[in-house]
């Protein structure tokens, strides 16, 4: 039963800490130099999300993720959900193709999935309104951005494997709590 | 039908995965929008955590500024380290609270110049995505902020209200890329529009080819949208390029408004309309209509003195 609460969980409260972690970085990386190297906490969970949720329930958790990054931008609203469900969709897709064992190839695919994300947001508003001056900005932080999403996915991927165990969201906790329901079922 | 939907489950969400953000946009017209129900939750969330976020890191620089940087000064003086210390810890809120003081009289006399009814608020947060450049403020409906208000400083234009909550609210910056601040050269009155391009640069569009634009020339905001207040200075012309040919000619300026140091803002809740003052010629025919009519003639009421410019020059107050 606990563990069934704790996997219902594991969902509201990776949202609670989705928007956590945007008002952390938000304000942490405020000050200038800092926010030339801003990270992108929602990618590294659409990420997550893409990789280690099945379809419908990661699809949402990045359309959230993508809302709750909205409220704390100037951002036209949908821009966002746009890129960010291109990078869950293609990460997604990209992984029946690929093999993405362990944390090393997280990175990287955070890495490439940073680039597509700014290229992505980038020419969204370009087509949305082509008078304004995106591409020079985005160019300019488009590395920069990258490596140190890079750098933070490697502990963020951690802390999310742990709250995963921890709410038995992972493979091995829900293959042994549909084991535990079907032997329950059986009368065992 | 059920079963057409179980055999196409998967490229109906894929599907819906795609409207979704696709409806949601809504950047035609970018009208400000107000939080739902459901926004102003997560927002009442996360604006604490970025002002206590905001609060520490203040109190890092500060400590940084007044303590770490003067440790040399303090080996030079071991036999008063312990009253030193005492004093430094003293010396370092007092500075913390006069350099406050200085901003806040500052914006003060700002306000005065241009009587202006305004609440001080603090930058607690700035935008998630390095592409745009919105700030929120820890000061929101209950100190009667609304959506729209022109957001200042002592130096000039910040920007405008954006969105609120009960207490916070976001501004969008003038460096913002939708923003549009409609501008006048303070020397040659040349109009345009100063858009947001990259972190510390604006640009002043639709600009006449033929207009006289100077770098170092200052950009007053010109009062059309109804937002800002004519007068209040915007930016500083960086660079020129007049073209041989076209219709137009590329301004680029530096907004006046120091952004990477940004702290407290004041948002005008209300600004007064500032007469018009008579030209000589007009107001010697007054006095003289009056004196015929056996009237005292008067000095025109002006509810505040013509604005001052960074460089020190009384901006001229021109009719909209």
């Amino acid at each position: 039963m606990t563990r069934l609460l704790f996997q219902a969980l594991n969902a509201p409260v990776l949202i609670l800490l989705t928007a956590v972690g945007i008002a952390i970085q938000t304000s942490l990386f405020a000050i200038w130099p800092l926010n030339y190297f801003q990270p992108d906490i929602v990618l590294i969970v659409v990420i997550w999300c893409a990789l280690r949720r099945n379809f419908v329930e990661g699809g949402i958790l990045t359309l959230i993720a993508a809302h709750l990054a909205e409220l704390h931008s100037a951002v036209p609203r949908g821009t966002f959900g746009v890129s960010y469900m291109l990078v869950y969709l293609l990460v997604r897709g990209s992984s029946r193709m690929l093999v993405i064992p362990d944390l090393s190839s997280f990175v990287i695919v955070t890495l490439f999935s940073s680039l597509l994300m700014k290229i992505s947001t980038a020419t969204t508003l370009h087509l949305l309104a082509p008078d304004i001056q995106v591409l020079r900005n985005s160019l300019f932080l488009l590395f920069p951005g990258a490596a140190v999403a890079g750098l933070l996915s490697i502990w963020g991927y951690q802390w999310l494997e742990k709250f995963d165990n921890f709410t038995y969201k992972n493979r091995r906790s829900e293959e042994s709590l549909e084991q535990d329901l079907n032997l329950d079922s059986e009368g065992f | 039908m059920i079963k057409y939907l179980k055999q196409y489950r998967f490229y109906i969400i894929l599907f819906l995965f795609l409207l979704i953000p696709i409806i949601a946009i809504d950047t035609a017209t970018r009208s400000p929008r107000n939080y739902w129900p459901h926004d102003r939750a997560i927002i009442s969330l996360t604006a604490p955590i970025q002002s206590v976020i905001s609060w520490g890191l203040d109190l890092l620089v500060s400590g940084f500024q007044n303590y770490v940087f003067l440790l040399h000064t303090r080996q030079d003086n071991l036999l008063l380290t312990d009253e030193n210390r005492k004093l430094l810890n003293t010396i370092a809120g007092l500075r913390e609270t006069e350099q406050e003081n200085m901003r806040l009289r500052k914006l003060l006399n700002f306000q005065e110049q241009f009587t202006l009814e305004s609440v001080v608020a603090r930058v607690i947060a700035r935008d998630v995505s390095t592409e745009f450049r919105a700030i929120r403020i820890n000061r929101g409906e209950s100190s009667g902020i609304q959506k729209n208000m022109p957001v200042v400083t002592n130096e000039g234009i910040v920007g405008k209200v954006l969105r609120t909550t009960a207490n916070s609210a976001d501004v969008v910056t003038v460096m913002d890329l939708l923003s549009a601040v409609d501008a006048i050269d303070e020397r040659s009155r040349a109009r345009g529009v100063i858009e947001g391009y990259t972190d510390d640069t604006c640009l002043f569009r639709y600009v006449l080819r033929t207009d006289d634009i100077q770098v170092g020339d200052i950009l007053i905001s010109g009062g059309v949208g109804g937002i800002f207040p004519k007068g209040i200075p915007v930016a500083l012309v960086s660079k020129v390029n007049r073209k041989p040919f076209g219709i137009s000619q590329d301004v680029e300026v530096k907004p006046i408004v120091d952004f990477s140091k940004l702290e407290e803002v004041m948002v005008v809740t209300k600004a007064e309309h500032v007469p018009l003052p008579q030209e000589p010629t007009v107001r010697k025919a007054t006095s003289a209509k009056l004196t015929e009519k056996g009237e005292t003639p008067t000095e025109s009421k002006g509810t505040a003195p013509p604005a001052s410019t960074p460089s020190g020059k009384p901006a001229p107050v021109h009719a909209q």
